[in-house]
Parts: C-alpha cells; structure tokens; sequence
C-alpha cells in the first residue's frame, strides 16, 4: 500500500500572484498523446444543489448517462453527455462550508470565515504533479464590477500549503497586463516596459531595507520583497516566449476598458484564462464565480437581485438560479471547444484535460457539508469514467481529491486527511475506483 | 502514590533506553537524552502525569511513556499537553497533587519553544503567540504569586505592518479636505477619525466626494469610485493586530501601485470625468445627460491641493518641484520627513519614468514606489543606532519613538506640533518625556484616538455583528426585516463606536460602565417616504423590542375626517402615531441628540451621510445591561440559524475571566443535534458528555443565560405562550473563575454582569488585553510587574482609561526593543 499522503507541500514558497515560476518557463511543455496535462477547476458560489444536476428521469443510484436528460439549468452540456461524470452522495461536513469553505472547499479541512489555509489546496497539488508550466496554478475570480475593481485580487480558495493563500485576479485588464503585455505595440509596450523597470527599482529599494532586520521580521519581509522578485521574474519569463503569447493573446475590446455589465469582465476573465491554457502558460485553472465568498452579482443576465441573499433562494426550479447555472455551463463549452481546437500531441488539449465543476460550499449556502455534488467533464488522457452517473455514499471529498492525484499518475493513500479523521469521516484509502477508466 | 510514580519513571527510562540503544548503539545515553527533556519534562511526567497516562493505564486512550523529545512527528500530542498543562486542566483539578504554577510555566515554555523549533521548516508554529492564546500564562502567577529574578521586561525589536484603517485614511488625506474637530459636536466625523463603514458594511474611501454636485436616480451607486485598503486582516474573535501575524504579498503590493496611481491622478486632476460632469447647479445638467448613470461635480476645486497638483498644473519639471513632491508624498505616507539618501533615490526613480514616458504620465508611475516604501507599510521598530544594555535592550529614539507614541493614539500624524515640535527640540528622549507627551495627546480631543475606539472593538467584537449572515426564513421569523438587518446591524456598530467614546470621554470605571451602562444610542427617524407597515422595525430600534411587555398608548391617533384629497395625509398622522407609540414602547425614558459618525457614502443616500444625528437614552436595566446585552454585540456572537451560548460563554471565560478553552480536538465533530422545535438550552445537552463537557462546563454556563434573548437581540417574551411553547431559561453559572467571590449561580445575565463587573480580577484580566493590543504581543512572566503597575494605575484612579494608557505606554514593554546580537 502507498505510504504517501498528500499535504502541504509548498509550504516554504511565499503567497502571492504566483506560486512559483517553474523552470520550464521559456521550454514547451512535453505534449505525451494520452497524458493528463491540465485540470480546470469552476467552482460556483452559494452551492450546488443536487438536484441541479441528478438528471430528472434517473431511477437508480448509479448509471451511465446515455438516455437520460440533464436539467434545464446544466442543458448547455448535454451534447457533452459522453465527457461527463455526475458525481454526488460526497460529503464535506469536516470543511465547515456554511457560506464558503474558503479553503476548505479545494483542501477539503475545516475552512471558513477568516480562517487562513492549513495546507495545500488540491489544485496547487495537481498543478506541481502536472507537466511543468509557469504559472501553476491561474485563479481567476468573478464578482460585482465594483467588488472586482475595488478587490483585483484576493485569496479565498486555493493555497500552496499551510497559510499560503494563493491570490485569483478580478480584473481582467490588470491580468491581461501582466501576461500578455510584453507583446503589445506602441504605448502599450512603451508602458510595460516602464512599469517593469519601475517594479525593478522598487524591489531593488525594498531589497536596501530589508538590511538588518530581526530574523522573524526578515523572513516576513522576505515575502514582501519576494513578491517583487516573483513578479518581475514573471515579466523577464513571459518576454521570452513572445511568440507563443502573440499566437493566443485575447483581442482587448470594449468590454475589457469599458464594461457595461459584470459579466463582460467575467467572460473577458475566462478569455484570458483560456488564452493562458492554450498558450500553456499554466497548467491548472481555477475559476471562482463568486470569488470563493457569498456574494456575486449578474445583472448581465438580467438578475437584479444581487449579492448574500441570491444564496438564500432555493436552488431548483428558480429562474435566478437557472439563469446562473445556465451561465455556468456555456462558459464550460466555451472552455471545451477552445481546448478541442487546439491540437495537442495525437489529439487536442482536450483530450489531456479534467474539468471539474462543483462548488465553494457544497450543496447550499447554509450548508452542513452533507452532500456535495461535482460534475466532471473530459477524461484527462482516458484516465477517467465518462458518461457515468455515480452516486458515492457517504465519502469525503478528500477522496474524490485524492482520486484526482491517482489519475494524474501522483498517487497518495489519501488526502488531507489523518488516520482519525479518515474512520470518522469514512475516508477509505486509496482512489474511488468507480471513478477511473 | 510514590511507588506508583517511581513506577511510572522507571518506564519512562526503560523506554527512553530501549528507543537510543536502537537509533545510535552504543551511544552514552546519559548525553543523548536532550536537557531540557530530562530536566524539565520527565520529572514534571513523573510528578503529575504517568499515574493514569503511563503505559498501562492510558487514561483518555494517552500514554506518555513512550514520548520523547519534541519532533515534527508528536507535534500534535506535544500541543495537547501544552495546553492541557497551561490551562491546568491536567492533572485533574480533583487531583490534590498539583504542579505549582511556576512549574506549570516552565513546561510550557519549554514546550512551545521545541515546536516552534520542531516545526521550523513544517509551516512553524506561532500558536504561543497568537492573541487567542495570551490567557495561556496564567493569571494568578501575574498577579497574584510572589516572583523572583524576573528579566526586565522589553519587546522584541520589531516592523510592524500598518492596519488597513491606517493605510485608507493617510490615503483619504490625500484626496479629500480634512475636517475639523468641533468640541460642540464631539460625534462628528473629523479628520484623523478611522473610516466608518457604509451601511453596506463596506469600508472604503471616495474620489470626489468634496467636489460632489449632484447626481440623478441611483446614479450613486454606479457613479461614485473609491477603494477597500489593500492590505489584508483576520477577520476572527478578539485581538487581531499583532505585528507577526502580517506581511504583504504580491498581490497586495499591486493593488497598492494600482490605487497609488489612481490617487496621484486624483491629486493632480481632480475626479476623472468629463467636461459635461461639471457645473455649478444640479438642476442645469442638460437632459441628455440626466438618464447615463452619472455623478456631477461643481466647477470649483475642492479637494487638498498638494505639490503634486502644483507639479502637474505647471509647464515642464525641475529636479526642486520633484523633490519638494517626493518629500511630501514620503511624509504623508509615513509620518517622518525622507533622509537626504531618500529623497535623491526616489528622484532618481521618477527621473527615469519621466523620460521613458514623458511628464503626463512619467510622473504618475515614478511616484508610486513611494508608496510601497517599506516605512509606508511596515513600522519600524528596530533600534539601530542606540546601545544594548546588559540585557540586550535599547531604548526606542528619534522618529521611532515619536511614531511609536502616535500609533498608539492615532493613524495619521497629529494635527498638532506638540509631538513634532518635541522630538525636533530634543526633549523626546526620556521616560518622563513620554509621559508628558501621552498626557498630552489623551487630553486633547482634537487630535482623534481611533486605535482606542479599536481597541474596544477587538476587545468586545460587537463590530463583527454585521458580518454575521441569518438564515432569511429564520431571521424574518425571530423578528428582523431581512431587506434592512444588514444596514440596522452596520447602524448600531457606529452607535456602539460613539457610545464607547462617550465612556471614556467620561473616564470614570470605564471597564465597569461599558459592562454596565443603561444607555443606548439608537436612530430614531424613520424614512418618511416609506409608509408601509413596520417601517419602524427596519431600523436598529426593532431590535431593542421587548416582546413580552405591555403595550401602552403614548399618544393617541387625532382623527382626521376623510376627504376625497386627504388619504395619504390621513395614513402618515396614523403611521406618525403608530411609530411614536411604538417607539416610546421601546425608549420610554427622555433622549437626547447625538452626532454618529457613518460613512462618507451611503448606497443611495447623497449628499454624502459623513455624520447622522441620531438619540442617546437610557433604558429598563432589567432588560438590558451594558453591552454585552446590546443586541450588537449579541449579534456578533450568534450565528446563522441560532444564539452561540458558546461563542458567548467563551468571550466571557477569555475576556472577563482570564481563563481559555483548548482548541477543540481534530477528532471531535462538533454540531448541536438538528432539532428546529427545541430550544438552544437543550440542543445543547450533547456538550455534557463526559469529554465534552471538561471544556464546555467553562463556557455553556457563562453563555446561556443570554437566552433572555433571541438570536437577534430581541428580548424574548418570558410566557411561553407567546414564545413558540419554550420557557425563557436564563440560569447560568460562574465557575472555576479564579475569584471565589464570583463563582456561584446566576438567575439572568443581570446578575452575572453585576457580579463580573465589580471583580477586581476582571479589571485585571482588562488591563492584560490592554497590554496586549498596545505592545502588539502576549505578555510573558516578565511583563508582570508592568501589569500589576498598569492596573493599579486603573484601578487608583477610578477606573481611568487615560491613567491606565499612560502606564502602558510608559513602560519598558512599551519603550524598549530587545535587540539581536549585532
């Protein structure tokens, strides 16, 4: 049996925008035909009833999907029944996920309010078991227009180890900047160049004051002047693969510089998210609508109500909560058809991906962790069941995680999970075998 | 009893034996044992422990016998003793056998220093150190033990990252006028007080504001742009400033640049709009423009006019106008004058950015690294130049020293010289130099104390109230209005704020009064547009209702004779009638105006609502009593479906009683039985299992007698028939408090209170969170004598705030940084 179990293994690297910038920065990444190479996780805010997803006519508690009808609100994937598994009967009662697990929805421990990470997230861990890209992982987080202005970046979700937090951009201009800037033209360029050269002066200065500090507030102040270095690295990485980043720069328009809803920043956001697969800048994408907490807005969809109490409403059948659902789901087909056209070793980047859909507080926003259904598209190089309904009784989400690190060929025994804490949440060792091809 | 302990010691041996004779054969086991192991821990085992822990009994499943030095591997077990043996919960207290408190310490300390040792490279281990964890040195040895060969006490030199509130209102100072202290209105929003939060509960500076002319519709929520502080804060129970606990990431540091860039715009340009924004009256906005979701601004400049502005407003750009610029930037953002080396470094920076890209926006990017400055973010508190003493300690001087003293009061630097003026004139090198500057500062109102209004806030944490999310159908059903709850709990914050600043503006048994004042500040107009059925009860008065108490008229409804025209006038007399009744029902004792500060803007409500006059009075001692009976602070500690007795009985065993609970154990799934029918009393009878109950018998009793109201803070009706059928149970009991005098049962949270806030113990217990948010730390068995001096000072003194600040910030905690060998 696997002695392993995965926890926090970045725990020295300093939080930040990025985790850390790989050496592969400036090399393709190696393209094996077969081979999970990325995973995107979307997690929707306010929960993710189950009745949501459980296709209307199913009968029995585990199925294949063929002939069965998905509900109104998932009906955008229905051409996609084949790539898809329908998971739900996990439980995440240890992750605390009444309004947000924060944390604890993708490190699958006990998260909440103002509780900082205590050990790496699932999507850091699969980014570092992964091809090597330089951003591993992207987090990308959608909000109200005046939240993702007033907050660019924060961190709820996802960490590199204990209190690490790894931070998601909101604003789709300051992402774009910072990834794609190198390769503009004119005054666009002339800036990202001056901006560079100033962010180089500033860490420099940060640097000359970093001098004879205690060595508790050095190491503190280490990770300020280290974000300096993480950022101004990124810059030096990116301006040496200007070719790849011209070939899949997002075309800046109107809705980047001039938004007239939310939703054009949070379609702008996946935009440049999926630029960032398909130039393989990185290789995990997790995308927060509702950025982790338990709030959001989408008055480009014609919801007017917004905020806190869009989690109060009962989920099935509810126009609002169709209307998101539905959003949700075109934005994976968006996802899947730009990774099918982008051919990758025999096949497509498609073929090498697993997305996985769920959300940041299990089934409701006044969750207990009781049932938490995912959704999972793609099977990752076949290394995952498709077109599958599977109800798992009474497992943890660590298991589906630690599922997740089998099928990408870096197995543990289990997740962030101990030995006690495995009998009383009923974690079993090993991966949730009806779950791999 | 002795054989058995030598028993147990001899296994302990026999054991450590076997394990070395393995790792390292042949090694002198004598030396291989670590020192302090068996020095400290192995006696202390022997002493206390291995009669029920040792290899055959396990009591609770724990053998010690086979623990050794502290590693990565046993960190957890090592934790639990730490606790356990801190808290004295071990050996059990029915045990006549205890360990005396000195030794108590000693393992302790021992402990916390190997896992932090052990940890190091393993995600650390600062748990020691949290605020959470200061009631871990034990009340009685700091108070009340005789102590010898004590260290004179310091704090580690230090940089202390600033507080979101302090980077949003340096920040506000450069874009908005500043407002002057009026003593006839003491409540009023003046330059240097923190920025309140919106009713939204958002906290955040505004572009324009100064300029604003006027808007159409709901343009304002669309039209007006500000910013959150950047920088990050716990958002947990209790103390959360201390200065291990924060750096800046990446991310933060960008937003910095992001905003600084924003803000020198704004300073040199005024609000980024168009021409057709400006004018000089409202009503002359062409109608073309009224329907676009725009904000309007007069003609005439308002806002700070800074060098930045006289920089940008003239033609070309010398080297003097940069410095002069630089200079002021630096000094605004962090409240001393640049050095010579600064400010030529800074000029260098801008220089390049002007010639990369030209004046216009060359400027705007060089300046921003001032910004990130670590003196900008970080405080530093490092000694560099003074000379250790015998202890390794120097005293603070110069500019540390003056913003050490101002940090304690204020986010900005003072309006007046005073400080300034003394530091330059070389008197601010002494104790008594201190002193005569903190006596200063707290005696004049003028200059703004928002770090003590803080402190009051963490103390209490009625601020968390608003962040507390209800349960709609819940809420709605234990009285509150779902659609206003939020604003209402964000309103009686700011009354709280004002309500504690009215306290210590009195200064008399400022703890003792705040525990058991009968005032209460409440907002007594309703919206007068808004006719409908309750309008009343969707603001923060709903929440001081009494449901059990006799309704009598105050004043009857003058019936108007209905007319064709007079239907709307006929329902506002009934509505005016209706909420007059309802609100003397509530506050039947006379009020008087009071100014609250709020937020500079409101969603919806301009012109912008910096201050609102609103009512103090006071109230039925016999339904509420000091805060802790404030439906805020109630609020904050309740959650989503339900009251929190334990959230409550903790604030008062940690804040009151000096005393804390161990973290609960990872193996423990902690939920109260699901039962919507029964009461929170006895959902919670699953806490009286045995191994639950060792923990929650020091909280439950403390919490439930504040079942005399619901999870709103609404008085519940004490006959049954009108309460869904419960019987209001509202017996709680003080134990294991420490204070003789206080343990005993309760019959209500009156009686509780009464009796906490007369002990001397609480005082003290007040006096050692004092300590702790003004020095940024826990306090240590060194400190003692410091606390025993501060509280004297209070208590000396009746009670005095002021006197109690001076002995804080006097001391050597206070005034003395321990630094490393150099």
């Amino acid at each position: 049996m696997l002695q392993k179990v995965a926890t926090g293994a970045g725990g020295l690297l300093g939080a930040g925008l990025f985790i850390e910038l790989t050496q592969a920065a400036d090399q393709s990444v190696i393209h094996r035909a077969g081979s999970p190479t990325r995973v995107i996780f979307f997690l929707q805010n306010h929960g993710f009833d189950p009745l949501t997803c459980i296709p209307k006519d199913l009968n029995k508690e585990s199925c294949a999907l063929d002939g069965l009808t998905l509900e109104k609100p998932m009906q955008a994937l229905e051409p996609y029944k084949n790539r898809m598994h329908i998971i739900t009967g996990l439980h995440g009662r240890h992750t605390n996920p009444g309004h947000s697990a924060y944390f604890g929805a993708l490190g699958a421990y006990r998260g909440g309010t103002g509780v900082p990470p205590s050990a790496a997230t699932i999507d850091y861990v699969l980014s570092r078991s992964l091809p090597q890209t330089i951003l591993p992982p992207l987090c990308i987080g959608m909000e109200s227009l005046d939240s993702m202005r007033a907050r660019p970046t924060l961190a709820t979700l996802s960490a590199s180890g204990p209190n690490q937090p790894i931070f998601m951009h909101c604003d789709p201009n300051m992402l774009y900047q910072m990834l794609f800037g190198s390769i503009a033209e004119g005054s666009i360029k002339q800036h990202y160049e001056a901006r560079s050269n100033v962010m180089l002066e500033v860490e420099r200065l940060a640097q000359r004051k970093a001098k004879g500090l205690p060595m508790g507030d050095g190491e503190r102040y280490g990770r300020y002047v280290s974000g300096f270095q993480e950022l101004n690295g990124l810059s030096e990485k990116l301006s040496r693969i200007s070719a790849r980043l011209k070939k899949f720069a997002p075309k800046l328009d109107a809705r980047y510089s001039n938004p007239k809803f939310e939703t054009d920043w949070h379609d702008a956001l996946l935009e440049v998210g999926i630029a960032a697969l398909q130039a393989n800048l990185t290789n995990v994408l997790t995308i927060a609508s509702g950025c982790g907490e338990y709030f959001g807005s989408w008055k480009g969809l014609g919801i007017t109500d917004s905020g806190h109490g869009l989690g109060h409403i009962d989920q099935p059948g509810n126009l609002i909560w169709t209307k998101i659902r539905q959003y949700n789901c075109e934005m994976l087909v968006k996802l899947m058809k730009a990774l099918e056209a982008i051919p990758e070793g025999s096949g497509s980047m498609m073929d090498n991906t697993l997305i996985v859909y769920s959300s940041n507080n299990a089934e409701k926003q006044h969750s207990e962790g009781a049932t938490w259904p995912f959704v999972l598209l793609g099977n990752a190089g076949g290394r995952f069941k498709t077109g599958q309904y599977t109800n798992i009784k009474g497992r943890p989400i660590n298991d589906l995680y630690t599922t997740f690190l089998h099928g990408v060929g870096a197995p543990v025994d289990r997740f962030n999970m101990d030995k006690n804490m495995a009998t009383l949440h009923h974690s079993k060792v090993g991966p949730i075998e009806e779950l791999l091809a | 009893m002795f054989i058995c302990r030598l028993k147990g010691f001899s296994v302990v041996w026999a054991f450590l034996l076997c394990t070395i004779a393995t790792a390292a054969s042949g090694a002198d086991t004598a030396n291989t044992v670590p020192d302090g192991f068996k020095q400290k821990v192995m006696p202390f085992f022997a002493d206390y422990c291995l009669d029920c822990h040792d290899e055959e009994n396990k009591k609770g499943s724990v053998s010690l016998h086979s623990l050794t030095d502290v590693s990565a591997d046993n960190a957890s077990m090592w934790k639990r003793i730490w606790e356990q043996v801190a808290l004295k919960e071990m050996p059990p207290r029915t045990k006549s056998n205890q360990p005396k408190l000195m030794e108590r310490l000693e393992l302790s300390n021992w402990i916390t220093e190997g896992l932090a040792r052990a940890m190091k490279d393993k995600g650390g281990f600062s748990e020691h150190m949290r605020p959470s964890k200061g009631n871990h040195l034990d009340h009685d040895l700091l108070f009340s033990t005789k102590l010898e060969n004590l260290k004179p006490a310091s704090t580690p030199a230090r940089i202390w990252r600033i507080h979101p509130q302090e980077q949003l209102v340096r920040l506000n100072d450069l874009i908005c006028l500043k407002r002057k202290f009026d003593p006839q209105r003491p409540g009023l929003w003046t330059h240097g007080d923190h920025i309140p939060a919106n009713l939204e509960g958002e906290t955040k500076v505004y572009f324009g504001l100064d300029q604003f002319l006027g808007a159409f519709d709901d343009a304002y929520s669309v039209g007006v742009s500000g910013f959150q502080s950047s920088l990050s804060m716990v958002r947990d129970h209790g103390l959360r400033n201390y200065p291990f606990l924060y750096s800046i990431n990446s991310a933060e540091a960008l937003q910095i640049a992001g905003i600084a860039e924003k803000v020198l715009r704004f300073m040199a340009n005024g609000p980024a709009a168009e021409p057709y924004q400006f004018g000089d009256e409202i009503k002359k906005i062409p109608g073309k423009y009224r329907n676009l979701n725009l904000i309007f601004y007069k003609n005439e400049i308002k806002r700070p006019l800074t060098p930045v502005y006289e920089l940008m407003k003239t033609l070309g750009v010398s080297d003097e106008r940069l410095r002069e610029v630089i200079r002021f930037l630096f000094e605004a953002l962090t409240l001393r004058p640049p050095s010579k080396q600064e400010t030529d470094t800074y000029l260098e920076v801008v220089n390049k950015s002007i010639n990369a890209l030209g004046k216009e926006e060359g400027v705007f990017l060089g300046l921003v690294p001032i910004f990130l400055d670590r003196d900008a973010l970080f405080r530093p508190e490092l000694c560099e130049n003074g000379k250790p003493d015998a202890h390794g300690r120097v005293m603070l001087q110069g500019d540390e020293l003056a913003l050490a003293v101002n940090a304690a009061f204020s986010y900005i630097r003072p309006d007046s010289d005073h400080l300034r003026t003394a530091l330059a004139e070389g008197h601010l090198k002494t104790r008594d130099d201190v002193k005569r500057e903190v006596i200063c500062i707290l005696n004049d109102d003028s200059i703004r104390k928002p770090r003590i209004l803080q402190f009051f806030r963490e103390y209490f944490d009625y601020d968390r109230a608003p962040g507390i999310c209800k349960d709609r159908k819940l809420l709605e059903r234990a009285g509150g209005h779902f659609d206003t709850y939020y604003a209402a709990m964000n309103s009686m914050v700011a009354n709280t704020d004002r309500l504690i600043e009215v306290i210590l503006q009195e200064d008399k048994d400022v703890l003792k009064e705040l525990l058991t004042t009968d005032r209460v500040i409440y907002q007594p107009y309703t919206s007068g547009a808004n006719f409908r059925d309750g309008i009343l009860f969707k603001s923060d008065i709903g929440y001081f209702m009494n449901r059990g108490k006799k309704f009598v008229e105050f004043k009857k409804y003058e019936k108007i004779e209905p007319t064709k025209d007079n239907k709307l006038v006929i329902e506002r007399a009934k509505r005016e009638a209706y909420d007059q009744n309802m609100l003397h029902h509530i506050f039947p004792n006379p009020a008087e105006p009071m100014y609250v500060r709020q937020s500079q803007f409101d969603q919806g409500r301009f012109p912008p609502a910096t201050n609102a006059l609103k009512a103090v009075t006071t109230v039925d001692t016999n339904e509420r009593l000091g805060i802790l009976t404030h439906p805020v602070w109630l609020v904050a500690h309740s959650d989503a479906m339900d009251n929190h007795a334990i959230a409550r009985g903790r604030w008062i065993r940690e804040r009151l009683l000096g005393d804390a609970v161990p973290d609960i154990p990872i193996t423990v799934d902690a939920k109260l039985p699901d039962e919507p029918k029964s009461t929170l009393r006895h959902r919670m009878r699953v806490t009286r299992d045995k191994e639950c109950w060792r923990c929650h018998r020091k909280m439950d009793p403390l919490g439930l007698p504040f079942e005399k109201y619901n999870q709103l803070g609404i008085l519940l009706d004490t006959n049954p028939a009108n309460n869904w059928g419960h019987k209001v149970d509202t017996t709680g009991e003080i134990i294991l408090s420490g204070d003789p005098k206080l343990d005993g049962p309760v019959d209500d949270p009156m009686e509780m209170i009464q009796k906490l806030a007369a002990s001397e113990r609480v005082k003290q217990v007040f006096v050692r969170h004092a300590f702790r948010f003004w020095m940024g730390r826990n306090e240590t068995i060194d400190d003692a004598t410091i606390l025993r001096d501060a509280y004297h000072a209070y208590r000396d003194n009746h009670g005095s705030m002021k006197e109690l600040l001076t002995a804080l910030l006097t001391s050597d905690a206070f005034l003395y940084r321990k630094v490393e060998d150099r």
